[in-house]
Order: C-alpha cells, then structure tokens, then sequence
C-alpha cells in the first residue's frame, strides 16, 4: 500500500511551499525524500514517528516542566520530514548572513567606541540611548579581535514569492543549535542510506570549529588556555544544550558559583585547587553576568567578572552589550548599517518596520492593525507580540493605549509575512505547516563559519504563524544540499 | 577537575549503590515473606531504610506489598528507591558532559522505569519480584556500562569512592540490625534461615557455602561480612577500594589535604584488617560496628570539606 498520500496535501493560498510548486509540479529536491517515503507504509512512518520520540526520552533530550509539584519531563516537538534547502539557495543565504554579521560586528564596536555612525547622523542617539541594552559599562572596552557577535543565530523567514527575509538577528545568547545536531542524528537512524543519497551537506563541524574560535580568543598566550562553558544551571530549559555542547568540545561546564576572581583574572575551583580560565563561553544574560555591576541579586554570575573583562584577562563569548544590535527598533537600520560600514547592497531583505515613534508610521499602522504584527522591542521566544489578523478589537485596542501611553519606543510593528510552508507528518498524513531557518553563524578571527543546516522551526498547530517552542512549535531537520 | 563536578559524581555513584542496596534487601526479604518463615518481619528493612519516618510504614508492615510500595515509589520517604534514583540522576544530570553518554542514559532508562505505571502495577496486583527484577537488572547495567565505557582517572576515582563507601556503610548498618534483633530475640541465633536471609540480601551466599562448611553461624556470617577480602560487600574489601581509588588522587598542589584523609583511610584500613572475630566480640560488637560507621562517615566529612569546596 502506498502511504504517503500526496493527493490530500492541500497548500496553503498565497504562500510559498518548500515542496510544491503552484499545481501539483514537486520541486526537484524533494524527490527521492518522496520516493524512499512512498515505499513506506502508514505504520512504518508512524513507528519512525514513535522510535524518534522514544530516542529523544531515552536520551534525556528533554526539557522539564513543573506543575503540580513534580517536573513532567517533554521533549520538543519533533516532525521527521527533513526540511530541504538547495546548494543555490544556500551559497544566497551564506552570502547574506556574512555581509549582515560584518555590518552588525562594525556596528557594535562602533557604538561602544567612536559611535560615528551616531554622529554622521545615520542613526538617532536616542534610539541608541533608550535601547536597555546599550551598556554603558562597555564603552571603551576592548574585545579580542575586536569581535563582538562570536556565535548569532539569525532568523530567515519566506515571504509568499519565496524572497528570504531577515526577522531577528539574535546576536546574544542564541539558542537550539543542539537540536540542529540531535535532529540530524535522529534522522540517520529514522532514514538509513537517505541522507548519503541525496547528498546532504554535514553539520557535525560545528563544535570543532567553535572550540577552534574559542580557543583561539584567549587573552593568555598560552599553547592549552583553559576555556569553559558557562551555564545557569540545570534548571535553565536550555541545559540539555549547555551539557552537549560542552561534552562535544570536550570544555568545562561551569556554574557561577564554581567561578571566582582574583587580581581580575578569573579561576574556577577544582579537586587541586584554583586553575586560571581564560575564555568563557557564557550562556547566561547581561544582565545576571556580575551582581556587582549588574542585576545586584543575580546568584548565576560572577561577581568581578566585568573587571577582569575589562583589564583584557578573560575573554567573553558573546560580548556583552550585543542586545543594543539585536533591539527590534535597531533592526530596522541595518541595512543603513550595511551600506554605511560596507558601501554594499544588502542582500538579505529585511521585514518592513514601521517605527512607532514616528507619527506618521503610527498613524499608517493604526488605521491597518489588521495586517500588521505588533512587537515589544525588548522581548522574545514569541512572547509581547500581536498578531493583527487574528486578534480581536478589544485586543487591537488594549495594545494601542499601550503604545500610545510608551510614546512608541518599545514597540515596532511589521505587516504580516505568509511564512512559507513545508510538508509534515501529522495524523498519519502530509499537511503544509508553516516554517522558518535559523542558520548558526561562527565569526572567529579567520572570518565567519555558517555550518550548512539550521534549525527549522515549525508551527505544528494548523493556521498558526508563530514558531517559537513557547508558543507550539516544534522542530525538523534541515537539509543542505551540496549540489 | 571542578570541586563540584567531583562532588556530583560522587554522590550519583552513592545514590545509586544505595539504591541498589535497598532493591537486593527488598527482595530478599519479600521472598522470605512468602516463605512463611518464623518471624518474619519487615522491621529491620524498615528502620534501615525509612529515615526515621517509621510511623507510616510501621502501620503497614504486614502487609507485603504496601511496605514494597512505600519504599520502592514514596515520594515522602527520602530513602525510597524512586528518590534515589532521582537524585542519582539529578547530579548525574549536572555533570553530563562528564559521563558518557552510554552511562547517562542507562541512568535515565533506570529513571523512566522507575516511574512507569506497570511497574507499580506488578508490585500492587501482579507479581512484585518481576518488578525489583527489573530494577535489579537496570541497577547491573548501570555497572556494566560504567566499566566498559567510564574513563579512567579521577572522574573513576570519585565515583568509585562513592560507591565503596556506600557500600561499606550499608554492609556496617546491615550487620548491626540484625545483630541488634537479637539481642531482643535469642532464639534467632541459631535459627539458620535468619543468616541465609542476611547473606542472600547481600548477595554473599553462595561464597559462604563454599567458605565455611556446616550450616549458618552468627560468627562466621559476621567474619564473612566484615573481614573476607574476596568478597566484594564486605567492608573490609570496599575500605580496602576506597584507599585504592583515593591514592589516585595524590597530588602536590594539595598534599597536606591528601596526606590528612589518607592517613584516616589507612586507620580505618588497618582496623579492619587486624580485627577478628575474636577480638570485635572482646570490644562489644555493637561499639565495634558504631566505631566503623563514624569513621566511614568521617571519610565522607574530609572529602566534603577537602575535595568538594564546601568549606
């Protein structure tokens, strides 16, 4: 019996498909996916669909949630149909990604030194000085290598006419690049054989090649320099991902607590006593990195660390500050940052935004509510949004007062983009959900690493246009081709 | 290595061996509950393994398997077999990137069992001994895994530290529990199905048939338990591991802190090795047995204080 029943695939209006062309035309890459797929029966593809949630469980790639007491252990939602992006499609993005993270590298170490470009008037001091983010504690203060954004993951999404637009550029702690390599692991024991025969491009590099970067920032001249992961601890949802990327660069995983400063040199404690640690992979927030500077109640940081960054004896990865680069209303300068620091085109589009600051958006923003996304600046993972299409006139209006009340600085509104759809594997049958790409960018001292794949996230539940894990969504596989 | 990586891989090993300390006493002691032996009774389980919460379990404890499921499943008894084995995963989880990967999920295997629903079931309708079997067997796998994939060194050192005081402290509180019943009850002294029981929920039964021929003694039991030095739950053979794991920690950049603990581990060695039975009996067994508990205790204490950072 035939399974995969491709008849009852019903693509979604005005909305570009990763697997369809208009009609009922597949798209090349998607072929041999389909073939090896229509060899299986229903119940094959459904026990794949069990053995990946019960390698997940057994593999502890979790993560807890606590109600009632006791913690019920989840994993992330996971769809088994790779997503599959073309060598063409690929070396665009590549391209894009390395000009924008240029651009937005210059950018920062612009703003926390000279800030021409405040003063050449591209951008508003005050958009720069009422961003939360902008940490005055950086100015003046000098990176290795004078890199700032060491590891970003940028969220591409695709319009209607599958152009590829930027959404967020997430230069601070970026999340999931762990499920990119579980989900591809997962994959070659789901589908024996596939991912050899259609040559998809390896993402097993990635941790080399960070553990390379890493190593090579260190502040000390020293053949081994100690270089450590620093994490929250193991309540943070995003532990699972700390432990493995330690575990596949073969660093220290480190707490707060097990850190301590001396002379503004950072050492942690160990069975022998002190040993001096020269970089940092943090994966806990400016703000809680230095109760003495920072958040004065935060136990995840290290008190003095800010110190001992500033005299140049330890390396931070990222840098802190880097949220002034990632802040919503910020984003929609970059491409004047592009042309201004590069004198190129940017390649990668971004989504129109309209600033509500400015009357004359606010107004135009107003009157269309209905095909806009409303979004804070400051916040993220698909939390502080309003989505126009499907919200109701108490909600529109609520979030008006609330804008008109800010003055507009923290808020920025988008129209609605018909994020493109990819086939999953859902009820026993393929449906269209909608997708995005977050590629991971490594930017080292020999120039910047893209590791072909990404995380695709998608939004599992039907109709719905929001990704985020918070919010239902789930992840695939992503699949580079190399030709 | 950080202090409290050490500190985690020690007390994951502790967890574990305790728990599987409690799965081989429970189903010893369930079999011979079915057995209908003379006095049977669950107490000496219960005043071991409660922690000093005895009054619920005391209300159930003729009834098999409500006393098996307090302490396999009870949230509320810190030394049931399902919070070990939380804890246990708990550091193990802390200290992920320090074990392999095979070891970690063999850990979480043991903790999804744990918590399955037919588990429960076997031990409330079905058969109980099918579920600590599977426990068991999960508890041997995480031993298996741990010597064929664990490195070698100091990650090794702490976790078999771990494991081998734990294990002495339990073979010490096992021996005075059962010692301790008799003196409220003589007549057990010669009742030999109280000694098997005793060797059987240490695993030690068969090397004492071959040790010692003609029936079950009190005194050899207790020489088979205390000074056999092949036989792997006695204490004298765990002392004599610890000080083996621990002389691989020696170091010069805290020698004056090896130095200390290592000179306690070799008393407590010596004192195991030049006792006999004879002499435990001239002491008082109950002074002997307290005396070794302390000093294991202390063992732990030091490497709290000199290994884990926690001073």
């Amino acid at each position: 019996m035939g399974s995969v029943n491709l008849n009852s695939y019903a693509q979604i209006a005005n909305t570009w498909d990763e697997m369809y062309i208009a009609g009922d035309r597949m798209r090349e890459q998607y072929h041999q996916i389909i073939r090896y797929l229509e060899q299986e029966s229903a119940s094959d593809l459904s026990k794949k669909e069990e053995l990946a949630k019960r390698l997940f469980m057994s593999q502890g790639i979790t993560f807890t949630v606590y109600d009632s007491g006791e913690g019920i252990e989840k994993i992330f939602p996971f769809d088994i149909i790779p997503r599959v992006i073309t060598a063409t499609e690929w070396s665009f993005i590549e391209l894009g990604i390395k000009q924008r993270l240029k651009a937005l590298n210059l950018f920062l170490k612009d703003v926390y030194t000279n800030q021409f470009i405040i003063k050449d008037k591209v951008i508003p001091a005050g958009l720069i000085y009422s961003c939360p983010h902008f940490l005055r504690e950086m100015h003046q203060l000098k990176v290795p290598h004078d890199i700032y954004v060491h590891i970003s993951g940028i969220d591409l999404i695709r319009d209607y006419d599958g152009t590829f637009y930027v959404l967020e550029d997430n230069l601070r702690t970026p999340s999931g690049v762990s499920y990119m390599l579980e989900n591809r692991e997962i994959t070659k024991r789901l589908f024996p054989d596939l991912i050899p025969q259609c040559n998809v491009r390896s993402v097993t590099e990635y941790p080399a090649v960070l553990y390379k970067n890493l190593m090579s920032l260190s502040p000390r001249a020293v053949s081994n320099p100690t270089v450590v992961l620093l994490s929250p601890g193991m309540f943070n949802s995003a532990y699972y991902e700390h432990t493995t990327l330690a575990r596949l660069m073969g660093v220290e995983l480190v707490e707060g607590r097990d850190l301590v400063i001396r002379d503004h040199k950072v050492f942690m404690k160990t069975t022998t006593g002190l040993q001096q640690v020269d970089v940092i992979y943090r994966r806990v927030d400016d703000d809680f990195i230095d109760p003495l500077v920072f958040n004065p109640n935060s136990v995840l940081g290290v008190a003095g660390l800010m110190s001992a960054y500033r005299k140049g004896n330890v390396a931070i990865i990222n840098a802190i500050g880097n949220g002034v680069a990632d802040d919503k209303a910020v984003y929609s300068y970059v491409p004047d940052m592009i042309k201004y620091y590069l004198n190129e085109t940017p390649l990668l589009k971004n989504v129109p935004t309209y600033s509500l600051g400015n009357h004359d958006e606010r107004a135009y923003v107003f009157e269309n509510m209905h095909k806009m996304v409303i979004k804070k600046t400051n916040e993220s993972g698909g939390y502080g949004m309003l989505m126009g299409h499907a919200a109701s006139e108490e909600e529109i209006e609520k979030y008006k007062k609330e804008i008109r009340k800010d003055g507009g600085r923290n808020f920025i509104a988008q129209p609605t983009i018909s994020l493109s759809t990819a086939p999953c594997y859902i009820d026993g049958v393929l449906q269209p959900r909608r997708v995005d790409l977050r590629p991971y960018a490594l930017y080292g001292p020999d120039g910047i690493t893209i590791v072909p794949g990404g995380l695709t996230r998608v939004a599992l539940k039907e109709g719905s246009l929001v990704v985020n894990s918070s919010q239902g969504g789930g992840s695939k596989d992503t699949w580079v081709l190399s030709c | 290595m950080l202090s409290r990586v050490a500190s985690s891989l020690y007390w994951l090993s502790r967890y574990v061996e305790r728990s599987d300390g409690i799965l081989r006493m429970l189903k010893i002691n369930y079999a011979s509950s079915q057995d209908n032996i003379q006095a049977f009774t669950w107490d000496p389980v219960i005043n071991i393994f409660s922690a000093g919460s005895t009054d619920e379990l005391s209300a159930v404890k003729d009834d098999s398997r409500q006393v098996l499921e307090q302490l396999l499943f009870s949230r509320e008894n810190p030394c049931s077999v399902i919070n070990m084995i939380t804890l246990a995963r708990e550091n193990a989880r802390s200290v992920q990137e320090h074990i392999t990967k095979d070891l970690w999920q063999c850990l979480n295997e043991y903790y999804h069992l744990v918590r399955e629903p037919k588990l429960r079931w076997y031990v409330q309708k079905d058969d109980p001994m099918t579920a600590l079997d599977l426990l068991g067997k999960q508890v041997m796998l995480y031993y298996g895994t741990a010597d064929s994939t664990m490195e070698r060194g100091e990650i090794r050192s702490f976790m078999s530290i771990g494991k081998f005081l734990e294990r002495s402290i339990q073979s010490v509180d096992i021996l005075n529990t059962k010692f301790t019943t008799i003196s409220s009850h003589p007549d057990l002294l010669m009742d030999a199905s109280y000694w098997q029981h005793l060797l059987l929920s240490l695993g030690g039964y068969e090397l004492y048939l071959k040790s010692y021929r003609g029936g079950f003694e009190a005194e050899q039991v207790l020489e088979l338990v205390m000074l056999n030095s092949d036989f792997p739950r006695s204490a004298k053979y765990a002392v004599k591991n610890i000080q083996r794991y621990f002389e691989r920690l020696k170091s010069e950049k805290n020698i004056e802190d090896y130095n200390n603990l290592s000179f306690n581990i070799g008393r407590l060695h010596s004192t195991i090795t030049y006792s006999s039975v004879y002499s435990m009996k001239a002491e008082g067994l109950n002074n002997y047995l307290y005396k070794i508990r302390n000093e294991l205790y202390g063992i732990g204490n030091l490497l709290n204080e000199y290994y884990f950072a926690n001073s």
